[in-house]
């Protein structure tokens, strides 16, 4: 019995992890026909219902949906964060008359995706909702990091930056976590919390735990009200990539990830794009099969 | 359950789908494509018959989940083990093989899919048993045995390599 | 009127329950003891029940005026006598606030029509705002005790220091919510590994416990009675019971839910428990737990929040805080800590019923001979269903809603009149 939605990490187990992973294998197979397409959601309508802006997660579920031959609607709402009084049920009212079978969910508050799966029959995705869950972005890492590691248990993975805000940092750790790699947090003392996983605030001694891959978190400006950081460039010399700390990186072998979008001279510095073990663009190309696989293998309950 | 086909009996009619091909080919050139799953296997089994024979066979794999005419009344989608065609659609003479040939919509599926990948010049149907009740124009070119079935009984194939042995049983409805 | 309540057992607040008979006639307690049923009195069987004085809610919501679809003051009072409770104390964040004489008077006059007594307090800030002092004398002369801007902290540490040096004339006591508005956040939860899970920004508990220390002070500076509502935490509980134990004029009450839930509980963004002070881990529901058993706490009080179905199915982030009480707490406090043997009825009559009386200055109500008879009868071996029919409140936002729980309060009665029966 496939799950009518895709909420978050937290409530797939191992093997069902797996499963999407090795169904993404065919998906990714297909980008190298002439025809990209498949008829297995012709006739299937999804939603996209972004609340907040994003042209590369939106545009990677509209292809997806796309070359499952799925009708695509995105759904015009307000982008304004300000904006309260939002109500689950309002928007609830407003799908139930579009009679989507799938729809694609971000918003800033954590929650709603799951608010909204509990109200209609349609699969719910969530694309990311507040700092709570990104569980598409986590597949397509998990994804990525297997292509380069098929052996995935006990190789180390550093995610590094803002994690208290970072939606990308709680899922992907948790999915990783799952498939047996250590994951452990680095980033500065007012944006990295204690949790279950090691925590480092000093990138020399995140360096000698031992990394096989630097997963490199955006800097969210815009989810700060208050700093918690000093500026920028402090940031990128404490913390960031810098072309000094890419030596070592290409010493050693170290991979580097990031979700996207980049903050050039923040994070990483631009040498880091031109590094063969930066995986970057691969995370964009997986993105798009691993919703496919996704999209494939939930089922609506729309009596 | 009704064992109607033994060992024996599917080593026999792997060898006829074999002979049947060949005399159909003089020149020895074959393209097969098995349909998953266990037309894969069929397919594997005669490409090495053929080859015993003589003839140069190249072999490729359909999965045709993602053109299935029933996927929205499934409550789960079948598990995706994709396709792997090694060689070139485009201009080929493509022998599409499976078990077995029931409804016809497991072939009407392999064509899109097939099209998909590219415009064979032709494509023939190779199966280890036809049970008849066609729902759709198609017919086959190869067969390996004809069974005599009811429209509700259940063919179950089991093969060597995906079931771990080789028989092929009838369970009636009843 | 002549009721003879029979074979149950009489709860005080200074032993444990005791087998007795109670005859009430016209309102007044005739007698408390095991006798014989006197003649032409109506026989109430209360075998295996139990008799306890009316409970007394020092903090409740009732919204009104401003939010009545929430909750009205009628309302609140039919969900208290529902719960067994005989006494209200109102919170004046309503809207408008309750920061005039003239508006303690329309309240209280709405509180003449209800059937239990209704008391009120008032704001120290005029609209809550927390910038100007409200008229405090002409607060008093209206009837007001309790100086509190429940809902808030007062954020300006010198006009609360003003206020009390000024209310101290008036013999008023300040009742305070602890929460630095800078620590606050969203107010949505209490900061750990439940808000890093759901992706939430906390409240740490520092946010009650700094402001806890500062109101706590200021009042001991200016020798003010001060009261601390609504504890959450295990380190503010232990900052009171220090200054108690230096004779400062302290007293503070502890929320049925923070000794019964703890944030783990919001599970899947379960807007039910969400509240504020936000629910905290299970060490702190222990320590106050003990807390409450040693003491430091004074009182019982639930804070009753009612919110409409729809704004609880908002977002979490932007659902209201807070979970209606009143009609919940005695068979809750019963179910889950008088049956485990945590504690007996004499905690909770002191508690919930004598210490809150005396708080507000009024006549502590007992099951006593002469006394006007003020009592709850109570079920042990009954359950209650807490059905949205059964529960007396307009709202029905509480983690108990549909929930099944040992004991029922069974019968009501107020000088002559028997508030219910079931």
């Amino acid at each position: 019995m496939a799950r009518k939605d895709f909420l978050d990490v937290g409530s797939l187990d191992r093997e069902e992890i797996i499963r999407l992973l090795d169904q993404a294998v065919p998906f990714k197979e297909l980008f190298t026909r002439s025809v990209k397409k498949v008829p297995a959601l012709k006739g299937k309508t999804v939603l996209m219902l972004f609340y907040e802006p994003s042209t590369r997660t939106l545009s990677s579920f509209e292809v997806a949906a796309k070359r499952l031959s799925a009708d695509v609607t995105v759904f015009d709402v307000p982008h304004s964060s300000v904006t309260k009084g939002e109500s689950v049920r309002d928007t609830i009212d407003t799908l139930q008359a579009m009679r989507a079978d799938y729809i694609v969910v971000r918003h800033r508050l954590s929650g709603q995706p799951a608010a909204i799966a509990r109200q209609t029959g349609a699969s719910v995705i969530n694309a990311g909702d507040g700092a709570h869950a990104h569980p598409t972005q986590a597949l397509l890492d998990a994804f990525t990091l297997r292509e380069v590691y098929p052996q995935m248990e006990g190789k180390k993975v550093l995610i590094t930056g803002d994690i208290l805000h970072s939606r990308v940092a709680r899922s992907t750790s948790m999915i990783l976590e799952k498939l047996g790699v250590e994951v452990a947090f680095c980033g500065p003392g007012s944006l990295v919390p204690q949790t279950s996983y090691r925590r480092f605030t000093n990138y020399d001694e995140a360096m000698k735990w031992g990394p096989d891959v630097l997963y490199l978190l955006r800097v969210q400006k815009e989810r700060m009200d208050a700093d918690f950081f000093p500026n920028d460039r402090e940031y990128h010399n404490v913390y960031g990539v810098t072309e000094r700390r890419l030596e070592e990186i290409k010493d050693r072998g170290i991979y580097i990830m990031h979700p996207g979008p980049i903050n050039r001279g923040v994070e990483l510095c631009d040498a880091v794009l031109d590094y063969d073990r930066c995986l970057i663009s691969q995370q964009v190309e997986n993105g798009i099969a691993a919703r496919m696989s996704v999209l494939y293998n939930l089922k609506p309950q729309i009596s | 359950m009704n064992q109607v086909l033994n060992q024996s009996a599917i080593s026999a009619a792997i060898s006829r789908l074999a002979d049947q091909i060949l005399a159909n080919r003089p020149e020895g050139l074959i393209d097969l494509i098995g349909i998953r799953s266990r037309g894969d296997e069929v397919a594997e089994r005669v490409a090495d018959s053929l080859r015993e024979r003589g003839a140069e066979v190249r072999l490729g794999v359909l999965d045709i989940s993602l053109y299935r005419d029933d996927l929205a009344h499934l409550s789960s989608n079948p598990n995706l083990q994709g396709s792997e065609i090694p060689f070139a659609i485009d201009e080929s003479r493509i022998i599409l093989v499976d078990d077995v040939l029931f409804t016809g919509r497991t072939i009407r599926a392999a064509f899109d899919a097939l099209f998909d990948y590219g415009r064979p010049r032709s494509v023939e149907l190779a199966v280890l048993i036809d049970r008849g009740h066609r729902e759709l124009p198609i017919s086959p070119h190869y067969v390996g045995e004809t069974l005599e079935t009811e429209r509700l009984d259940h063919v179950i194939v089991n093969l060597l390599k995906t079931d771990g042995v080789d028989v092929v049983e009838i369970k009636k409805h009843s | 009127m002549n009721l003879f309540l029979q074979g149950g057992e009489v709860a005080t607040e200074d032993r444990p329950p005791f087998r007795s008979d109670v005859w009430i006639v016209d309102g007044v307690i005739k007698a408390v003891e095991v006798m014989d049923v006197p003649e032409g009195a109506e026989v109430i069987d209360c075998s295996g029940q139990v008799i306890l004085p009316g409970m007394f809610d020092a903090h409740v919501h009732f919204r009104e005026p401003g939010q009545e679809q929430k909750e009205t003051i009628f309302d609140g009072t039919e969900a208290a006598i529902n719960g067994g409770v005989t006494g209200v104390v109102m919170m004046p964040n309503t809207s408008p606030a309750i920061d005039s004489p003239v508006m303690v008077q329309r309240v209280l006059d709405l509180g003449e029509k209800c059937r239990i007594p209704v008391l009120t307090s008032a704001c120290i800030t005029v609209g809550r705002r927390g910038r100007e002092m409200a008229p405090l004398a002409g607060l008093k002369k209206a009837g007001v005790l309790m100086l509190t801007d429940d809902g808030d902290a007062v954020p300006d540490a010198a006009l609360l220091k003003r206020s009390m040096e000024y209310a101290s004339e008036f013999d008023m006591f300040f009742a305070s919510h602890c929460e630095d508005p800078q620590l606050a956040g969203p107010r949505a939860l209490n900061e750990g590994a439940v808000s890093y899970r759901l992706g939430i920004q906390g409240t740490p508990a520092l946010a009650e416990e700094i402001c806890m220390d500062r109101d706590i002070r200021i009042a001991h500076a200016t020798q003010t009675h001060l009261h601390i509502q609504h504890v959450s935490t295990a380190l503010g509980m232990e900052t009171i019971r220090w200054w108690k134990e230096r004779g400062a004029r302290l007293t503070a009450e502890v929320a049925p839910h923070h000794l019964m839930f703890r944030d783990e509980d919001i599970g899947d963004y379960d807007t039910h428990y969400k509240m504020n002070p936000p629910l905290r881990t299970a060490e702190d529901n222990a320590a106050l737990l003990q807390g409450l058993k040693e003491g430091v706490f004074d009182l019982i009080a639930t804070d009753h929040a009612p919110h409409t179905e729809f704004e609880k199915s908002q977002a979490f982030v932007d659902a209201p805080n807070g979970l209606t009480g009143l009609d919940t707490a005695l068979v809750s406090l019963f179910d889950r800590f008088v049956v485990s043997g945590e504690f007996g009825w004499d905690l909770i009559v002191k508690r919930y019923s004598a210490e809150p009386r005396r708080l507000m200055r009024v006549e502590v109500a007992e099951v006593s001979v002469g006394k006007s008879a003020d009592l709850v009868v109570f079920d042990p071996q009954k359950e209650t269903t807490f059905t949205k029919e059964f529960m007396k409140s307009k709202s029905s936002n509480t983690p108990f809603l549909n929930k099944t729980l040992r004991g029922s309060v069974e019968m009501v009665v107020l000088g002559r009149e028997v508030l219910f029966q079931r």
